[in-house]
């Protein structure tokens, strides 16, 4: 089994302990809490601290070291903080951290806010409980032993004395830090394990949650910019002067990556835009065009490329097969379209800059901006607000650098607001990606070859990777090198075929793409060979290949999550007719399992989905309201991939510039959307993407059984037949 | 500059515009009310739906000089407008993901639930259908209105309630 990412993280995971204590001048007990798990990303320790103020009064503030993104962390990790600490939970205020030497990983991806935090949260706020144990029974004369805790107060029911946690904040402030303290058993949660509502909901329905877009600064301007239309262009000529007559126009800028429109409201700088007069000449290669790219894809995957996984001899066992089946899938380019287009505040002043930035990625962006305006990190301060949504665009940093480009020029604070347009062409698009399959089956029907090509493009932001890297397979296959189940021999092989346009992280990463190849083809041996979909999958789980107890937990897990979701959706009873049943199920990363069935009918040549049935193990729940919320959100994520329009490039350009001809899926489209879960695992995994993997495949095989016609691309479109 | 009135949220308010601005970034840039949301500026998402009365519009396509004289309800007023069980249900069934698409769906669900005295699924995807959100609050937004419509049914002046920020145990003001 080669390294995921996940492992990969863990392998270099430093868990530092320190927890420092500060009793502020103002009385308050502050808890800088113990760091978080340390994850080495660019040679930089990762040691966010998760702090806890408790004031005399009693108000109680966790700062959140992630950012908020509709996930709901800002639910769900003070719950755990608040269960361990035994607060109030309605008195607990929740802030949202800013990058520095306490938050120095604060970058929200990969799923794993709750799994990364759960343990060091919980410690932190078992420590806290003690202390302020410890400060009460002093006070009291009595052995802590004798005192428990409820709802932000300490009670000693020997005495029927009781005092709350503000009252004892000085004491316990300056109380030596114990190593550790015990945690909760399961049984004596208060908060975690109960449907808890989003904490913002309440800011979000009137209106006062503040995105990005909506921040405002004294003195700022409001801008625009005219963007170089591909990478490495250069600007010709500029003819600004009827942009500069716009009413509230106040300046043009040259940036390093286009022409900036400054005004006083967003109105005048999108006139001021339009009436630029400007030109582009060359780029790195412009003349890019996806069909074209996607027809080397394919021709690629006639090749041989990097192994990322070879069991046996997976080319010999083939060409003795009694039977051979091919299959090739193709994954088009997407872009995120998140609603809150990119936005970004700066205000560069005084040797400092400050930035107002709905960013995934805080600690980056502190760091590129300080090196482009040749600042101390310490010098540029970035505030968080709720993001409209991150899906992996934000894990860029591309707004925030321009937005402190423009507002060092023009010396005044500066808002730059992307239009719609603007954020679909200037994305870092998801991959394209076309597979390969082949399959050797001996005349008992048995899978003696599995054969995985895959041709797709590197990604990150333009960071290229090395056509001979040899773990190219293993960092770009995610559902393919890890496949789940037990072949006579296998073979998982990556082609790289450069894309030059802006790639970047996705939700769930490359794992939609490889999974629907890998679920569908599973399901069209199924067809070949007479076996139910559901039966083949638990009995290539159930074969013996000597993998170790780990990759067989995980499978027992897997075949779990495949018999619930089975289960629940019915499968095998009667359906309408013209409907039918798909199913397709992944191990992500080697940690979350999860098995989907989608109930699938054609009508009037669109598919239509009518129910989709989402299993999943991710190990205890925090909060299952929460959990069912960010699978319903992956089902419709991957839903609007398989069932909406994709991306295509023409003269290096995106073709698609708005929600009109990039459509995302509409409350219509929208199945009814039913989450079970199994709490297998021991610790907390992430639900955030994995949700996304298995949806395309648990479609297009519902497709199948329902119209007899296997479509083999996303989006489905006309092809649904 | 031109001058133009337009109540907003029962305030006559004057908005020194260019006629051809449209509404929301008069709302958003000139008056301070933020809630509006920008989405796509033609249109189609619905992000920055606002109420005249009854119907619903999309205050991208519509400029300041059209808007003089009018009458409008934002996400702001919508809880003294009586969209207070509408955003009830929303808590209620927790129905918010990051929240920026919510405003204008609040908006027309909430002129769906009192136009009608009854709602089903047909016409909650009619009045929200051209409503996008990214995250998939979809599901919960079809539980919510349907929900709302119990309220309203339950309580017949339901603006008193839950539109007080900070009313909710541990509501989440930042």
């Amino acid at each position: 089994m080669n390294t995921t990412r996940r492992e990969f993280l863990k392998a270099g995971t430093l868990f530092a302990t320190g927890l420092a204590l500060e009793l502020g001048v103002d009385g308050r007990l502050r808890r800088v809490g113990e760091a978080l798990a340390a994850e080495p990303e660019a040679g930089a320790a990762f040691r966010p601290s998760a702090w806890l103020t408790i004031e005399p009064g009693g108000r109680t503030v966790i700062t959140v070291g992630r950012v908020e993104m509709g996930q709901g962390v800002r639910t769900s990790l003070p719950m755990i903080v608040a269960d361990e600490l035994d607060a109030d939970w309605s008195r607990v205020e929740v802030e949202t951290a800013m990058p520095g030497p306490d938050f120095q990983r604060m970058t929200t991806s990969g799923s794993w806010s709750i799994g990364g935090s759960y343990e060091p949260l919980r410690r932190m706020g078992a420590r806290a409980r003690a202390m302020l144990v410890a400060a009460a029974a002093a006070r009291w004369g009595v052995d802590a032993s004798t005192c428990r805790t409820e709802s932000g107060r300490v009670l000693h029911p020997g005495s029927k004395r009781s005092l709350g946690y503000g009252e004892l904040a000085p004491d316990a402030a300056k109380l030596p830090v114990p190593a550790d303290a015990p945690l909760k058993p399961a049984s004596e949660y208060r908060l975690m394990g109960r449907r808890t509502p989003r904490r913002d909901a309440r800011a979000i329905v009137t209106g006062a949650a503040r995105y990005g877009m909506d921040l405002r600064v004294p003195g700022m301007k409001f801008a625009t910019i005219e963007r170089r239309p591909v990478a490495g262009a250069r600007l010709g000529s500029l003819d600004d002067s009827a942009a500069r007559r716009v009413p509230g126009v106040r300046d043009v800028v040259r940036l390093s990556n286009g022409v900036a429109v400054v005004a006083d409201h967003t109105w005048a700088a999108l006139e001021g835009r339009r009436a630029l007069r400007l030109t582009w000449e060359g780029g790195d290669e412009p003349r890019f065009d996806s069909a074209g790219y996607q027809a080397r894809l394919l021709e690629a995957t006639k090749g041989s490329g990097s192994v990322g996984r070879a069991v046996n001899d997976a080319q010999k066992a083939l060409a003795g097969a009694s039977r051979r089946l091919d299959a090739v899938y193709e994954y088009p380019f997407f872009v995120h379209a998140p609603l809150e287009p990119m936005n970004t505040v700066a205000h560069v002043h005084d040797g400092r800059c400050e930035l107002w930035a709905s960013t995934q990625a805080p600690n980056p962006v502190q760091a590129a901006v300080a090196k482009q305006l040749g600042l101390a990190q310490e010098k540029v301060e970035v505030h968080v607000p709720l993001l409209g949504g991150g899906f992996g665009r934000r894990l860029g940093v591309d707004y925030a650098l321009e937005a402190a480009e423009l507002s060092r020029a023009i010396r005044t604070p500066v808002q730059v607001m992307w239009t719609r347009e603007d954020d679909m062409r200037h994305g870092f698009f998801q991959p394209a990606a076309t597979h390969r399959m082949a399959a050797g089956l001996d005349a008992a029907g048995r899978i003696v070859a599995w054969w995985h090509r895959e041709a797709s493009s590197a990604q990150n932001y333009r960071d290229r990777m090395d056509p001979a890297n040899p773990d190219l397979a293993a960092i770009h296959m995610w559902g393919g090198v890890d496949n789940p189940y037990v072949y006579g021999a296998m073979r998982a092989e990556f082609m790289l075929v450069e894309a030059p346009i802006p790639l970047g992280p996705w939700r769930a990463v490359f794992a939609p793409s490889n999974v629907m190849a890998r679920e569908c083809f599973v399901d069209e041996i199924a067809e070949a060979v007479g076996k139910d979909p559901v039966e083949l999958r638990l009995a290539l789980l159930e074969e013996r290949d000597g993998a170790d107890e780990a990759m067989q937990s995980q499978r027992r897990r897997l075949a779990a999550v495949i018999r619930l979701a089975a289960g629940k959706s019915g499968w095998g009873s009667p359906l309408p007719r013209g409907r039918g049943r798909g199913i397709a199920a992944h191990i992500y990363d080697g940690e979350t399992t999860l098995a989907q069935v989608a109930e699938v009918s054609v009508e009037g040549g669109t598919p239509r989905v009518h129910r989709f049935v989402c299993a999943i193990d991710c190990g205890p729940v925090v909060n299952p309201l929460g959990l069912e919320a960010v699978v319903e959100s992956g089902v419709v994520w991957g839903l609007s991939q398989t069932l909406g329009r994709e991306i295509t490039f023409r003269d290096g350009r995106a073709e698609q510039s708005s929600y009109a001809d990039y459509p995302i899926l509409t409350l219509s489209q929208t199945p009814a959307i039913e989450t079970h879960f199994i709490e297998g695992a021991k610790q907390p995994l992430g639900a955030g993407e994995q949700p996304v993997a298995p949806v395309a495949a648990a479609v297009l095989n519902a497709l199948f059984a329902a119209t007899g016609k296997r479509v083999r691309r996303v989006p489905v479109g006309a092809d649904a037949g | 500059m031109p001058s133009y009135s337009i109540v907003v949220n029962g305030t006559r308010r004057a908005v020194e515009a260019p006629p051809d601005m449209p509404l929301l970034w008069a709302l958003r840039d000139l008056l301070g009310l933020t809630g509006t949301k920008y989405g796509c500026g033609v249109g189609v998402c619905g992000a920055c739906t606002v109420r005249e009365g009854a119907q619903t519009l999309r205050s991208c396509q519509l400029t300041v000089a059209e808007a003089a004289g009018r009458s409008f309800t934002t996400i702001e007023g919508l809880a003294a407008a009586s969209g207070a069980a509408v955003q009830k249900a929303w808590i209620e069934a927790d129905v918010a993901h990051c929240g920026y698409c919510q405003p204008g769906m609040l908006l027309a669900a909430s002129a769906l639930i009192e136009s009608r005295a009854s709602v089903d699924d047909a016409a909650i995807d009619h009045a929200l259908d051209a409503h996008l959100c990214r995250c998939g609050s979809y599901p919960r937004i079809r539980q919510a209105v349907k929900r709302a419509v119990e309220l309203r049914r339950g309580s017949r002046a339901p603006d008193a309630q839950g539109a007080k920020p900070g009313a909710e145990p541990g509501g989440g003001e930042r």
